[in-house]
């Protein structure tokens, strides 16, 4: 395949890439460490406070159940957000310059990837001294963190690649991350959403994955291997479609910029 | 690999720019003014047919506008045909403008590892060339400032100086040269010299239709899109003299 081929060839700008983001994260600040930390850990806070304090949800160790799916989505939608902005961000070298441009989307992905690995150890934290403890399940986030990388491939072709054509699909694709957050199963439980609306938890691979993560964290058990393979088979066509998309539309990249 | 005959195949290929008065940018002007929006083909390149051989150092000749630098864009894959086809063979490094695939923060150091990243060399062979690119450059102490603070011969000096030593088997240059000064143009030509009797395969763009009879074995006039002459450098500049002057 030539896009293996591409990625063989091009690993130095991959990695170059890849270590200008995540490096540009924590470069030689210990408040660029501490606020990719106290990001999310605000964002829990916020959350906690409005559904556990003041809409009472009864889910058990609230905190613990929010911190398992609320730091994969941010996750994915610094995928969405990031990878809606790379090709337009790096328009000067790609119209000066020949390389093959899915390196961009795929250094987003790979480099928020990171970010999502660290911020694991927030996880790890809530679950520990939490109260629930950890089970050898955990070993499972590997699989389960293969799949999102998988399902983040094909929706940052998507993205990038579409926003190149339509410059406001950014604000809009930014509102609709926060329309979709509600429409995850993140700050609920998906039994708690009425059989007529399940559907639109389930047409999101997010939702399967997030379930996966809180089995393993939350639940101390097994994932549902069902689910997962269901986000998987998403994930696969979202990369097909996404790179076919990707490759038709980059072509006009360089005239559009 | 097996040695190529043919590096630059360009069959029968068009290319046109749509020019925009006022452009839509966005969704919603796309969808309210799907029918107003003014829009002129501009044709730039008409029925092009070339072929490349191994070895060969090609002079692109012609007035501003004629479609040089898009031709050698359309050979980069910077930017793809309308119509026709395009196939390179071999690795193919291009300098097509300044600056291009340079980070103006990182000092001149940082960005040898970055440009020469962007044409696929991998961190070893980088570390490898690293010397004898600082050396060609003639930047000196320069080369730990960052390029933003760079004077334009200066970057031309940098860029040159990795382009050459990627180990390119095609070589596309566009004006870039000009901006040097009369040493480093001609120490630029003394390499390329070296290169062409090494085997590889270029293609420029100049004014300097001194350097062209000089240094190419041929010489290919564009005239508003089409290529007007073809063949030995002394007749196609003489001819190309002729008519615009
Ligand atoms: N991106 C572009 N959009 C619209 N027109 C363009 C674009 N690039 C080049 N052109 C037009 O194409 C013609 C040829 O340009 P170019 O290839 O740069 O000529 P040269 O390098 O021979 O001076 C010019 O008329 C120029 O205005
Ligand atoms: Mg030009």
């Amino acid at each position: 395949m030539n896009l293996v081929k591409d990625l063989y060839n091009y690993r130095e700008l991959l990695k170059t890439n890849i270590k200008k983001d995540v490096g540009g994260k924590y470069k030689n600040s210990v408040l660029g460490v501490l606020w990719s930390f106290i990001n999310p850990l605000l964002q829990i806070a916020v959350y906690a406070l409005v559904f556990q304090v003041i809409l009472k949800s009864d889910i058990d160790n609230y905190t613990v159940y929010l911190c398992c799916g609320l730091i994969p989505w941010q996750y994915f939608s610094s995928v969405v957000l990031r990878g809606a902005a790379t090709i337009i961000d790096n328009g000067n070298i790609i119209k000066k310059v020949y390389f093959p441009r899915e390196i961009l989307p795929i250094s987003v992905v790979t480099s928020e990837g990171v970010n999502f690995l660290i911020s694991t150890i927030i996880i790890l934290g809530f679950v520990i001294f939490g109260g629930i403890g950890l089970s050898w399940n955990v070993l499972w986030y590997f699989l389960i963190f293969a799949i999102q990388f998988i399902v983040s491939i094909g929706v940052s072709f998507i993205v990038s690649s579409l926003t190149v054509y339509f410059r406001d699909l950014q604000h809009l694709l930014g509102i609709f991350i926060q329309l979709l957050f509600y429409a995850t199963p993140i700050v609920y439980a998906i039994s708690s959403v009425p059989a007529g609306l399940q559907w639109i938890v389930k047409i999101n691979p997010m939702s399967y994955l997030i379930e996966g993560y809180r089995a393993i964290f939350y639940n101390k058990t097994m994932p549902d291997f069902q689910e997962l393979l269901i986000a998987l088979a998403m994930g696969i066509v979202l990369c097909i479609i996404g790179y076919f998309i990707f490759k038709k539309l980059e072509k006009k990249f360089a005239e559009e910029l | 690999m097996a040695k190529e005959e043919n590096r630059i195949i360009v069959e029968h290929v068009y290319k046109s720019f749509d020019i925009y008065m006022d452009k839509a940018n966005s969704l919603k002007e796309k969808l309210l003014f799907w029918n107003r929006n003014k829009k002129e083909k501009r044709e730039v390149l008409k029925d092009i047919n070339l072929t490349i051989k191994n070895g060969e150092a090609v002079g692109l000749i012609g007035v501003n506008g004629s479609g040089k630098s898009t031709l050698l864009k359309l050979m980069t894959k910077i930017i793809y045909p309308n119509k026709g086809k395009i196939t390179t063979n071999g690795k193919l490094t291009s300098l097509l403008e300044l600056g291009a695939g340079f980070h103006p923060d990182f000092s001149g150091r940082e960005n040898i590892y970055f440009n020469a990243s962007i044409f696929g060399l991998t961190k070893k062979q980088i570390d490898e060339r690293l010397d004898n690119i600082i050396e060609f450059s003639e930047l000196g102490a320069y080369i730990d400032n960052p390029v933003r603070t760079y004077s334009s011969g200066m970057y031309m000096r940098l860029a040159f100086a990795v382009a050459i030593n990627v180990d390119a088997d095609i070589l596309l240059v566009d004006e870039v040269l000009a901006v040097g000064d009369q040493h480093f143009q001609e120490k630029c030509i003394a390499k390329m010299k070296e290169l062409k009797e090494q085997g590889k395969t270029m293609v420029f763009v100049t004014h300097s239709l001194g350097t062209v009879k000089d240094f190419c074995n041929r010489a290919i006039w564009l005239n508003q899109g089409e290529i007007q002459m073809d063949g030995e450098p002394e007749p196609v500049i003489d001819a190309y003299l002729k008519a615009t002057t």
